[in-house]
């Protein structure tokens, strides 16, 4: 019979991360009192291997009903626990999570105190889940097509990976040329490989693939559809294009950061004072000229431009120190005598080969000054007649703790990256989100890199964070070789928490389909009453609080659940027993 | 020990719960009252939601949405500040103190402003005291 429910409870210690803040041990056993719950444990990790099958055994040995785990937060293993749900056979919204790592363990100091609100979480869960329905799995056919927004190198890589593989991709670029930031510079670091070789071959093949439409100068403002059913409008000189698509590769990429706001600096006031990416452009040019049109003899390279002070970003923009690298061996290639000045914060050499081309460059002759990047900025003035040089450098120099004064005929600022003007217009296009500052946020950082919280959307390369070649060229990869696997299966699995009316209840006012913002909900005016689209329908739940007959049921988060989870909350733990 | 309020707060799922969860990540500390539930969307906190809380004994409600403009179903946060006023009315009819229900915009970078919200709203309610709501619902019944 259905309707006795078994619940079985599970307290994770998550090694020493719970168990050191909250008495797992006190919470198993005070819970095991609650009506329903059959079975109460707490082990190690809930999460590995041995506990998933700890509660797969249970289920079938105590013929559970129901699976309450208290451990991390749901969004990070609600789905590893779900999958092992139905491993056992049982249905996977037959599950709840209450999370006492996140929202106790990691963030009280009193472990009496954070003992008693786990217990409260916990039995908020219990009560929650003697509510639960079975939910069966709605899936839905994938389109094909991939859009992917960007043409830099990662949009390129990402295109080309899928197209390779027959399927069509729709490539749409905001300016009228394909190559993003790698089309802007002259050699790539360490291995001193031409940008323009990289680069070329990929928008050539692009642009010439049978199976990618490029849509130059376009933007796209709105994405309408859901996983494996995508689309979107947008004009392009003039003319309405129309696109579907079932898969979405956000590969917007980055800017530089505008140095005219570092008041000591002088950039735009002091001639030959110039941004990392005006010398990538002379170094194309192959000729490195001051402002007057005179070789340089000293050359000072300024690092950290906007990167890693509260003023201006706090994060570092990875590849600039780098880059300055490069331009100390160009410049000395190029002009064998002159003087190359490094004024650097912290050496950042973490990539493969780059350690390496710190020791090299080191041997050549090129003078490290470091610098107190948070509180000490070096000045930059321009030098009087009689000093014999244009541009005259004060560093407060760290290791050594004296002041030096460096002559300059030019000054390249390593300056920083930031996210692009518009992101924030793609990010609600798409549906992504972004981070304090401007970045898209990946699904987890580090088990789920390049996917997002909405399902079918991508984020690779530098929009979602400062990045590198090679780093940029993986992440569009592994979305593309993502999509591919979705395209290959041909189907994919949708969130079925999505509204539904009882037609004996509903009253046919229409509040719900004011109130939806997806147009899910239409009138049948035979019927009289509400009827929910369920594949429109993505379960925000507004409906269900609208609703003045309680007609409409948020699965998932039904009212009688949430009551339940309140009550729980708080009446019944106040009830339970120290044991 | 001081009196210890218990609140209960709901969280929509993509902002304000994942800031929350990166207040944790960051292992910022708060203020141990705040129970938290999670919403898929603000606009999913039917008010029955709210006065349950109250009458279960509650002594405090936090609502948190995204920051307008960014709710990740286009609109659900609006849905729920337009509640929030009418039910602040409503509370004020029934007698209680307005400042025992707060609505605020957290986003899922927001894990510092999650923690001083807590923080912030916790003593708030300390200052209120226990609210009597439970307490008359029982004498009545």
């Amino acid at each position: 019979m259905e309707d006795e429910k078994r619940i079985g409870v599970y307290v994770c210690w998550c090694g020493t991360n719970i168990a050191k803040m909250v008495d797992v041990e006190r919470v198993a056993k005070e819970i095991e009192n609650l009506p329903d719950v059959v079975i109460a444990k707490n082990y190690k990790y809930m999460c590995s291997d041995p506990g998933q099958e700890l509660i797969i055994n249970d289920i079938k040995e105590h013929n559970l009903n129901r699976v309450v785990v208290s451990a991390c937060s749901p969004r990070i293993h609600e789905l590893t626990f779900r999958k092992a749900l139905e491993n056992a056979g049982l249905n996977p919204y037959m599950f709840e999570m209450a999370n006492i790592r996140e929202h106790v363990a990691w963030v009280h100091e009193d472990r009496g105190e954070a003992t008693k609100k786990a217990r409260a979480l916990v039995a908020a869960a219990v009560n929650r889940i003697k509510w639960h329905e079975s939910l069966d799995k709605r899936t839905v056919e994938i389109d094909p097509a991939t859009l992917v927004i960007g043409g830099g190198i990662a949009g390129l890589s990402a295109a080309l990976e899928i197209a390779d593989s027959g399927k069509k991709v729709f490539l749409v670029e905001k300016s009228g040329k394909l190559g993003g930031q790698v089309a802007n510079i002259d050699l790539t670091f360490p291995y001193m490989d031409s940008a323009r070789q990289l680069i070329n071959p990929k928008i050539e093949k692009v642009t010439n693939h049978p199976n990618i439409e490029v849509y130059l100068n376009c933007t796209i403002d709105e994405v309408f559809g859901y996983v494996g059913n995508f689309e979107t409008k947008f004009s392009q000189n003039g003319k309405e294009v129309e696109l579907k698509f079932g898969s979405v590769i956000v590969a917007t990429g980055l800017k530089t950061f505008d140095p005219s706001g570092i008041e000591g600096y002088g950039y735009g006031k002091i001639p030959s004072v110039v941004t990392s990416l005006e010398f990538e452009e002379m170094l194309k040019k192959g000729e490195i000229l001051t402002r007057e049109g005179k070789e340089p003899k000293n050359i000072a390279i300024i690092h950290c431009v906007g990167s890693r002070n509260v003023d201006y970003h706090e994060y570092c923009s990875r590849t600039c120190c780098m880059v300055a690298l490069k331009f100390a061996n160009q410049i000395k290639s190029a002009i064998p005598d002159a003087n190359v000045y490094d004024l650097y914060a912290d050496m950042r050499a973490f990539g493969k080969g780059c350690e390496e081309f710190y020791t090299e460059t080191s041997r050549k002759e090129v003078m490290f000054l470091m610098f107190d990047q948070q509180e000490d900025l070096p000045k930059i003035r321009a030098a009087a007649p009689e000093d014999g040089c244009g541009i005259l450098i004060e560093v407060n120099e760290k290791l050594s703790g004296e002041t030096i004064e460096v002559p300059a005929d030019m000054v390249v600022l390593m300056v920083g990256v930031e996210a692009q003007e518009n992101a924030k217009e793609i990010a609600h296009a798409v549906g992504v989100s972004m981070c304090g500052n401007d970045f898209y946020i990946e699904r987890h950082p580090k088990l789920d890199p390049v996917a997002t919280t909405t399902d079918g959307v991508y984020v690779v390369g530098g929009c979602q964070s400062p990045k590198d070649i090679p780093d940029s060229v993986s992440q569009a990869k592994a979305a593309a070789s993502r999509i591919l696997a979705t395209i290959n299966f041909g189907s994919v699995e949708v969130e079925v928490t999505t509204a539904v009316v009882n037609e004996d209840l509903c009253c046919g006012c229409q509040t719900c389909v004011s109130v939806c913002p997806y147009s899910a909900i239409k009138y049948d005016e035979e019927k009289k009453v509400s009827v929910v689209n369920e594949i429109l329908c993505k379960g925000c739940g507004t409906c269900g609080s609208t609703c003045p007959t309680g007609a409409i049921r948020s699965r998932h988060f039904t009212d009688k659940q949430i009551l339940s989870q309140i009550e729980g909350l708080l009446s019944i733990s106040n009830e339970l027993q120290e044991v | 020990m001081s009196y210890q309020p218990t609140i209960v707060s709901f969280l929509c799922n993509w902002c304000s719960y994942t800031g929350a969860d990166l207040a944790g990540t960051s292992r910022m500390k708060y203020a141990p009252n705040i129970r938290i539930i999670r919403v898929m969307c603000s606009g999913r906190v039917d008010p029955t939601f709210v006065l349950s809380a109250f009458k279960e004994g509650a002594d405090g409600v936090l609502i948190c949405g995204c920051h307008p403009g960014d709710c990740h179903y286009h609109e659900g946060n609006y849905k729920c500040l337009r509640r929030y006023h009418l039910l602040q009315k409503y509370l004020d009819q029934m007698g209680l103190e307005k400042g025992r229900l707060r609505l605020e915009w957290i986003s899922a970078s927001e894990g510092k402003q999650f923690a001083q919200l807590a923080d912030e709203f916790t003593e708030q309610i300390k200052q209120l005291g226990p609210c009597k709501v439970k307490e008359t619902v029982e004498n009545l019944t």
